[in-house]
């Protein structure tokens, strides 16, 4: 059994691109740097220490599930969605949906994935697939980070789908149940990127934001010194580069994409500013993409003294600097 | 980013870049990682290393095959707890070198679905009789 008709598209993320692809399906016409910029997708945290990781982590998007929430309560799309106690009732669900033609979005542990390369098989309980088919005992899976639709054993599926620890999914699933004919774009645009503006500076919690950026400049000096050995300390800074450019961020850590979303807005709403606030953000992501490839190139020669990290602690300054000021003038642009 | 600026090569790993076009739009282009294009080496060279190594910890007692693995996985104590069904201080009792012989098969297998391997490979490599 398979879905009709389901136009395979690689994207940039995981949840914006599951959600832009689940849309054009049901026949809306709407790009994934609009689904991200509508849903304030764009973001920044920073993670010294918490229980569920191994080492200090930073975040450029906001929350998973967070996307698919902002865009329905702009665009009016209904979603169906449901999470699952039992393995065997998600996997029934899943299955009766594609006995139906119907595309469902599901939450996955990558890590269980079996198509994915060892090296990018990590515990991130956050990935979002679309199952488009199955037989026998493979589904037939459209994952965005793929250039064309994948097989993924049933057993796979069920183990990442039903994964446990932090944000553990559930077996998760949705899919669009109502998709409007039209919708006030302007309304949606302003809402999505005043709150994108509000969490980027001031959201009052230290470690978010524009704060979250200062606080990694402060912190990133203490990673040495919390590293097991030089080649792990290597192997944190190289995955800065991974965090920035790899793991579904459309390069420079999701502003090259939000850039391209304040371009077509500039056009939808016909407000010329956003335009080059768009090129502007370009310029701030170049500066992200120069830390992380900088990130890289250290971690690889194993160029890991204090006075690289006070340089890449400047280069994160300038960073919250630039973005702050940036972010200041897009809220009086929108308002 | 000027399109030019996007463009690595890696077959294995595509990526999807938002970058700025000849004529001024910015759309997306699909690319190979720059990471993978010119560091995958160096990745596959730590693993090695760390896997060498942890596994000469295993041999000198100061570990056992669970914390292997859970370094190698990149979780800590609490993720790993949260993702076995168990409680911390088990877990963390489990962890004692000197306890691997008591741990239950029942834990042993749950430990085996979140590394995502078979419950023999973990006795295995306990005793080093897996390289």
């Amino acid at each position: 059994m398979k879905v009709e008709n389901y136009q395979h598209k690689m994207a940039a993320h995981c949840e914006s691109g599951s959600i832009t692809s689940l849309l054009n399906h049901s026949g809306m016409k709407i790009t994934e740097p609009m689904v991200f910029g509508i849903s304030s997708g764009i973001f920044f945290g920073y993670f010294h220490k918490m229980k569920s990781f191994a080492f200090p982590t930073f975040i450029v998007r906001n929350k998973p599930g967070q996307m698919r929430k902002n865009l329905s309560r702009r665009t009016g799309v209904k979603f169906y969605t449901r999470d699952f106690k039992n393995p065997g009732a998600g996997q029934e669900a899943l299955d009766m949906l594609i006995s139906k033609g119907i595309p469902a979005a599901t939450q996955v542990d990558m890590f269980y994935l079996d198509y994915v390369p060892s090296w990018e098989r990590v515990h991130i309980n956050v990935h979002f697939l679309v199952a488009i088919g199955k037989e026998g005992d493979v589904y037939k899976v459209s994952d965005s980070y793929f250039p064309d639709p994948v097989d993924l054993p049933v057993e796979s599926m069920n183990k990442g789908r039903f994964a446990q620890g932090s944000m553990s999914p559930k077996g998760f699933l949705f899919y669009p149940e109502y998709v409007p004919q039209s919708f006030d774009y302007e309304k949606a645009i302003r809402r999505g990127i005043k709150k994108a503006c509000f969490n980027m500076l001031s959201i009052p919690i230290p470690f978010l934001g524009i704060k979250g950026i200062r606080l990694f400049a402060k912190k990133i000096t203490e990673w040495p010194a919390m590293a097991r050995d030089t080649e792990h300390l290597s192997h944190e800074v190289m995955k800065i580069n991974i965090l920035l450019e790899d793991q579904g961020t459309g390069g420079a850590g999701f502003r090259f994409m939000y850039a391209t979303f304040l371009q077509q807005a500039s056009d939808i709403i016909n407000k010329p500013e956003l335009k080059d606030l768009a090129k502007e953000l370009m310029e701030i992501g170049d500066g992200w993409r120069e830390f992380s490839l900088f990130a890289a190139k250290i971690g690889k020669n194993r160029d890991l003294g204090a006075e690289k990290f006070k340089q890449m602690s400047d280069f994160l300054y300038q960073r919250a600097e630039k973005e702050e000021d940036f972010f200041k003038r897009l809220s009086k642009t929108i308002n | 980013m000027k399109e030019k600026d996007g463009i690595s090569d890696c077959p294995e790993q595509q990526v999807i870049l938002y970058v700025e076009k000849e004529d001024g739009k910015y759309e997306a282009i699909q690319t190979g990682s720059y990471i993978s294009a010119n560091y995958l080496d160096d990745y596959f060279l730590k693993r090695a290393n760390l896997e060498k190594a942890l596994g000469e910890k295993i041999g000198r007692g100061e570990i056992n095959a669970i914390e292997y693995y859970m370094i190698l996985e990149d979780l800590t104590l609490s993720e790993l707890a949260a993702r076995a069904g168990m409680m911390k201080w088990i877990v963390r009792r489990h962890l004692k070198p000197g306890n691997f012989s008591k741990i239950s098969e029942s834990a042993i297998k749950k430990y085996s679905v979140v590394f995502n391997i078979t419950a023999d490979e973990i006795l295995k490599r306990q005793s080093g009789k897996r390289n």
